[in-house]
């Protein structure tokens, strides 16, 4: 019998499998198809959601190519990535590295590490924004402790974007601490008790077996950071409405009051597809650089 | 013989397609028990008001009933309308629409214009004076709203502190207020932070804030001037400049903090912010949580220096609609009128503490008990004479964030003069509009 074909004792091809992911299917088509086709019907149209659709060409397209806040709210996301990303991957990896020795507690510290993971992310800014406050905050209590003046974390347009970075990373990294553990789990021992009949040190073992071997997390981690960084929204959302100045203004965050706070559909929609295809140049860029990396 | 397996996984998918076909066809409940479906806003004082509303009006009108629901819950009314109006689902009649989204919807032929009705111009007169009706009218000439009730905004203040600072009555002009922040905006307990600041503007750019901030002074400082005239802006003027210029001032020498209201409570009960522009549902919160002793009152906003003439202000306006998907609308509008009556006005006032729009309510013996009892409540009634909507746009929501953006950064931040910030504000707003 030929590879691939799948055939029923009584040798007809086995249809109860197209029965069973149907549901899927027809999910999938429901609600991910149809709304990207939608999307791209919109692209040539003005709409706002309760008048009639108006075909307008590439009008949107000649839109955006003037719309520098746009391209202001790409390049804060693009800021925001370059702060959240490094920090993200060295805090997980470390931390990781930490919590792979032999400690007492811990399953305690890797559940604490979590437990931001799973809680809201509107409850963690909340949170955040309490810390943050400039006259009640628990930062500026702890600075004023020490004579320091008090920081304007996020109202001030130079600092916004960063205290941001830093709650976020904050919230995620507990995801990245057990991808990177897993990987570390993964690296045979033996390379490293090799590694200490030649005497290596720890930097030496960490940085020519540890981090060669879990390079493929590595990839992950960048990867699922940079598609999270780049889907940066309920953070400015709830602290600081894309200010101060537009300075966390973050190109989902203004995609979305394009189109549900002013009603511009289409022009909402050809954002979303714009934005959708720098991020897989983006992604496209690290993986090549990622792989010539680890090609050893 | 035994049905096989995949024959009753289809005929299971089967049942629930066809009766989620059906759900979806399904008649309204309005068109189904010949009812009419009324919304109201979804706050507990304004469903006990509509529960009595109702009710009276079913026991007297047993061939036309009315059925009351609350607006679902959601981010904002706003969203709720749209969804319901987009999903052809909305009620037969909404009491809680905001004045800025109604060109959207005559646009789409969403509404029925009121003034169609041959008892309109009746109805209206009796009620309200001439400039709101044409403040409600939309581009098209027609009337699609019947202007309900007002919070009018004013300024509430520490009259305890100013009395004891020596300041015998709240700020009337700009220079009379930024005296009065220079005296009391202070740091109390020597440790280097303010503890007590004079006002708390929201710093934040979004649109609908410029409410409570720039367009109420705006409002007050031009005599009651809205934003357009004709479909183009009119605020590029010395008024709109010395407002921006007035607010830079209380960011500028700190009088108001720069920073979210965040944390601690309410600031003003607390006592570390002397005054707050708000509206009468203030008095409510205030009652309930004050701290003994405190004394607090309400006065018009400030004005400019040499401003003569009544000082007006932002109304906030919420109106009563009948959407075109009614086939009851005749009825909604029967039932509309009994709504906006004179005793269900006076029902509006002492259950919800919102001022009706309606002549001479301070006139009316109906009404004098309840100020009598409600002496607060009496200045709002007062400036509720005094009070402007917004223009009716398409667009406003882009117009006010044009402004935001210019406020934040002129007002907030002063990366830009007064009159820079008015006149890029007007040029965006003239692009909008275009």
């Amino acid at each position: 019998m030929k590879a691939g074909l799948h055939k029923n004792k009584k040798g007809k091809s086995d249809k109860i499998g197209y029965l069973l992911v149907s549901p899927y299917l027809l999910h999938l088509c429901l609600f991910v198809g149809f709304p990207i086709v939608f999307c791209f019907v919109l692209v040539f149209h003005k709409w706002d959601i309760v008048s009639e659709m108006e075909w307008v060409g590439l009008t949107n397209f000649s839109r955006l190519f003037q719309d520098k806040l746009f391209f202001k709210a790409i390049l804060n996301t693009l800021t925001f990535l370059l702060v959240h990303i490094p920090l993200q991957l060295i805090i997980a990896l470390f931390l990781a590295e930490l919590l792979n020795q032999k400690l007492k507690i811990r399953g305690f510290f890797r559940a604490s590490f979590f437990m931001p993971v799973v809680v809201s992310g509107v409850v963690i800014t909340i949170l955040w924004d309490q810390i943050y406050a400039q006259d009640t905050g628990m930062l500026n209590l702890i600075l004023a402790k020490f004579g320091m003046p008090k920081m304007r974390w996020l109202t001030s347009p130079e600092l916004a974007m960063p205290s941001i970075a830093i709650m976020a990373t904050w919230k995620n990294v507990g995801l990245y601490i057990v991808l990177f553990l897993v990987g570390l789990q993964a690296v045979p021992k033996y390379l490293y008790e090799a590694a200490d009949l030649e005497g290596a040190s720890h930097w030496y073992k960490f940085t020519r077996i540890t981090l060669p071997m879990i390079n493929p997390t590595v990839y992950m981690v960048v990867i699922l950071s940079t598609i999270g960084g780049f889907s940066l929204f309920i953070e400015p959302y709830v602290m600081t409405g894309g200010g101060p100045m537009n300075s966390t203004l973050s190109a989902v965050l203004y995609i979305y009051n394009q189109g549900f706070f002013f009603y511009h559909m289409g022009y909402a929609a050809t954002l979303a597809f714009f934005f959708a295809a720098i991020i897989f140049a983006v992604i496209m860029i690290q993986r090549k650089v990622i792989e010539k990396e680890s090609a050893y | 013989m035994r049905t096989p397996r995949f024959l009753v996984d289809i005929t299971c998918m089967l049942f629930w397609a066809v009766l989620l076909f059906c759900a979806g066809c399904s008649q309204r409940p309005s068109e189904r028990e010949g009812v009419i479906t009324y919304w109201s806003a979804n706050s507990q004082y304004e469903q006990d008001l509509a529960k009595v509303v109702v009710a009276e009006w079913n026991q007297l009108h047993p061939d036309i009933p009315v059925r009351h629901q609350p607006i679902p819950e959601g981010q904002s009314s706003e969203e709720i309308i749209l969804a319901a109006v987009v999903g052809e689902s909305p009620p037969d009649i909404y009491s809680n629409m905001w004045p800025g989204d109604v060109e959207i919807y005559v646009k789409a032929k969403a509404l029925v214009p009121l003034s169609d009705f041959s008892d309109f111009v009746s109805v209206a007169d009796s009620r309200l004076k001439p400039e709101l009706v044409e403040e409600a009218r939309s581009l098209d000439g027609k009337v699609y709203q019947i202007p309900w009730k007002t919070n009018p905004i004013m300024m509430l203040y520490n009259k305890g502190v100013l009395a004891e600072n020596g300041f015998a009555h709240p700020a009337r002009t700009y220079s009379e207020y930024l005296a009065q922040a220079k005296a009391l905006t202070a740091d109390l307990d020597g440790d280097g932070y303010t503890d007590r600041y004079m006002s708390l503007l929201d710093i934040r750019a979004i649109w609908w804030q410029r409410f409570f901030d720039y367009y109420t002074f705006y409002v007050a400082a031009t005599g009651g001037k809205t934003l357009m005239r004709n479909g183009r802006p009119t605020f590029d003027n010395p008024e709109s400049v010395a407002v921006f210029d007035f607010l830079k001032t209380l960011f500028k020498e700190e009088y108001a903090p720069l920073e979210k209201a965040t944390g601690r409570g309410d600031h003003f009960l607390a006592g570390r912010v002397l005054t707050r522009f708000t509206g009468p549902w203030e008095i409510t919160h205030a009652e309930k949580f004050k701290p003994d002793g405190f004394e607090y009152d309400f006065a018009p906003i400030p004005v400019p220096d040499g401003f003569e003439g009544p000082v007006y202000t932002y109304g906030d306006f919420k109106n009563i609609v009948i959407f075109r998907t009614s086939n009851k609308a005749e009825a909604a509008w029967q039932f509309a009128k009994f709504m906006i009556s004179r005793k269900n006005d006076h029902r509006l006032l002492t259950m919800t503490s919102q001022i009706p729009i309606r002549k001479n309510v301070l006139g009316d013996s109906l009404y004098q008990e309840y100020f009598q009892e409600n002496p607060m409540m009496m200045r709002f009634a007062r400036q509720a004479e005094y009070v402007r909507g917004i223009d009716l746009s398409k667009a406003m929501k882009e117009v006010f964030d044009a402004i935001s953006q210019e406020y934040e950064a002129c007002v907030v931040y002063a990366a830009k003069s007064p009159e820079a910030a008015v006149h890029d504000a007007s040029k965006r707003v003239e692009l909008i509009l275009k």
